[in-house]
């Protein structure tokens, strides 16, 4: 668990320090210093503007990895209210939610991705939209699944007989017990995220230059390969290092809560 | 069976028009002005008003939501998707000619994937917790967190770049493919090889397993005849999630590999505006998906008959 924590507060002080960190402004244009390897003024080298990449790679941590936290968070709200709800609504309900949330599990999330922030046009805004309508599916059938069983529950099934509300279970009665399974799914998704952001920012879809995301610095260094291969290097190293840790951390909290179940 | 093959169609349709209505609902209310879009597309220069109004007229733009959603949906059911609202060229053959470059691309990649992770897997599991085994589980870690077109990027750098071996743009030759498909091979390859890895750990550890050892049933037999089988289940449902990573891989490695082929064709398309042509591909993507996944539930029923024949 020790390792779970160590991989949270470094995303988040990478994420809130970064920026003050970094050496130069990321945005500032050196044409007389461009495409420069690494050196002792600019540890990473710097790109076609001559702005400088470690700076860049420690601002983008902002937009890279908070947009990611916001979409999972919004993707975990969405699917397990769908799911509380889907669980808790009878059979109709339960039908017509699964319905939709197999519609939207239907299609590749990150195809979907591109056709929506591309059709709403380029920028921040459609960026988190598209990445959290095709984002929330998984958390919605987990916690329909939790939810399902608890349904039948003494303690549950006392609750409702006297008279407590379907909203009061949900938030005294399901959440705890839905919590941990939905914090492992959100490692996951919180992973993806990442991932899908950089993936939209590569194929121009993401956040806009000259904002520095790493999926768009990609973008930018892949036409200057041949030159200065290392550019491209940097940012990808950096968005695997976060996945991995992400992951890595999440199948050590899956583990720990398999024992814990295994306890009970 | 017949019912339970009624209760999964039934649930394709609806899953199939749901995403057709939703499809077209994104794009019927997505900002800007798609008839000056078109406009902007053929003629390249300075549109007068009339134009545009003449073009939206023609495309059908001036009629009601649920009236251009009829007009639309209509000639799909009997396979007509219409005309490219840019080019004014029909849309299936281009669709046909593009899927002809995809398809080959995303089956090298799941026959690499599927060549390099059964072996890893059989290697690992020989010895479980063993180095080999760590060594298995953390490469698939690895290639689970490398992004697919970062991966591309690195391969060209390294093949094509470097050591000048292998052609990364484009696709004249057969070649050509090689460095896409073993792209994505590597990274349906990191999860295929996590998921047989714990198959057959699991398939290992089944109850009856040392009642046979006991009474005499060779390791190699108790291998073929009841971990295998066992083990095979896993992997037909995976290959339906592996689809999906194949079709967003492909997508976006013909991009960085200037491939024709469907995820081109749908971000060239995107790009121009050109909705008809947008929406042909995310329907035919649906379907695909939806059928091939069809399929696999029934795979797996037969494969694995436990799985309830209730719950469809």
């Amino acid at each position: 668990m020790r390792s779970v924590w160590a991989v949270a507060m470094l995303l988040v002080s990478l994420s809130l320090l970064g920026p003050l960190l970094a050496p130069y402004d990321p945005t500032a244009i050196g044409l007389a210093n461009r495409l420069s390897g690494p050196s002792g003024d600019n540890l990473l080298g710097t790109d076609a503007l001559g702005r400088d990449i470690l700076s860049r790679l420690l601002h983008g941590a902002r937009w890279s990895l908070g947009l990611a936290f916001v979409i999972s968070v919004l993707g975990l709200i969405i699917g397990t209210l769908a799911g509380v709800l889907a669980a808790q609504g009878g059979k109709v309900v339960d039908w017509s939610v699964m319905r939709v949330t197999d519609t939207f599990l239907a299609f590749p999330e990150l195809i979907a991705a591109v056709v929506i922030a591309g059709v709403l046009g380029a920028g921040t805004g459609s960026l988190v939209f598209a990445l959290t309508v095709t984002g929330w599916m998984r958390y919605a059938r987990v916690a329909r699944g939790i939810g399902l069983s608890l349904q039948t529950r003494g303690y549950v099934v006392q609750a409702r007989l006297a008279g407590v509300s379907m909203a009061s279970i949900a938030w005294w009665h399901y959440l705890p017990s839905l919590l941990p399974s939905l914090v492992v799914v959100w490692t996951g998704m919180f992973a993806r995220a990442i991932l899908g952001i950089s993936a939209l920012g590569f194929l121009g879809f993401g956040v806009q230059p000259p904002t520095p995301e790493w999926g768009t610095m990609l973008l930018d260094a892949r036409i200057h390969m041949r030159s200065t291969p290392l550019q491209m290097i940097w940012p990808g190293l950096t968005v695997v290092f976060c996945v991995l840790a992400i992951n890595l951390a999440g199948d050590t909290l899956r583990d720990a809560l398999a024992q814990e179940e295994k306890q009970l | 069976m017949i019912r339970v093959m009624l209760g999964l169609g039934a649930r394709a349709a609806v899953v199939l028009a749901g995403t057709a209505f939703a499809t077209f609902a994104l794009l019927w209310h997505a900002p800007g002005d798609p008839a000056l879009a078109i406009a902007l597309a053929r003629f390249d220069a300075q549109v007068p008003p009339e134009v545009v109004e003449q073009i939206r007229a023609q495309a059908g733009l001036n009629a009601g939501f649920w009236s251009a959603f009829q007009a639309w949906i209509g000639p799909l059911l009997t396979g007509d998707f219409g005309r490219s609202s840019v080019t004014g060229r029909e849309i299936w053959p281009d669709l046909v000619t593009a899927a002809s470059y995809t398809f080959p691309l995303a089956l090298a990649g799941l026959a690499i994937g599927l060549a390099l992770s059964i072996p890893l897997a059989i290697i690992a599991t020989r010895r479980p917790g063993g180095w080999l085994d760590r060594g298995a589980v953390a490469l698939a870690s690895l290639g689970a967190a490398i992004p697919t077109y970062w991966l591309g990027l690195l391969l060209i750098l390294l093949f094509a770049v470097q050591l000048g071996w292998l052609p990364a743009m484009g696709a004249r030759t057969p070649v050509h493919i090689v460095l896409p498909a073993l792209t994505l091979g590597l990274g349906v390859a990191a999860s295929l090889t996590r998921i047989l890895r714990s198959g057959i750990l699991e398939a290992r550890s089944q109850a009856f397993l040392p009642a046979f050892r006991r009474r005499g049933v060779t390791p190699n037999d108790i291998e073929r005849a009841h971990v295998a089988p066992h083990a095979a289940v896993p992997v037909v449902t995976v290959i339906g999630l592996e689809l999906a990573f194949l079709l967003e891989g492909a997508v976006i490695l013909e991009v960085i590999f200037a491939r024709p082929g469907l995820g081109t064709f749908l971000v060239n398309a995107i790009s121009t505006r050109d909705f008809p042509a947008v929406q042909a591909v995310v329907i035919v993507a649906a379907v695909i998906f939806v059928c091939v996944n069809l399929l696999i539930d029934l795979i797996y029923r037969v494969l694995d008959p436990r799985i309830g024949e209730h719950d469809a």
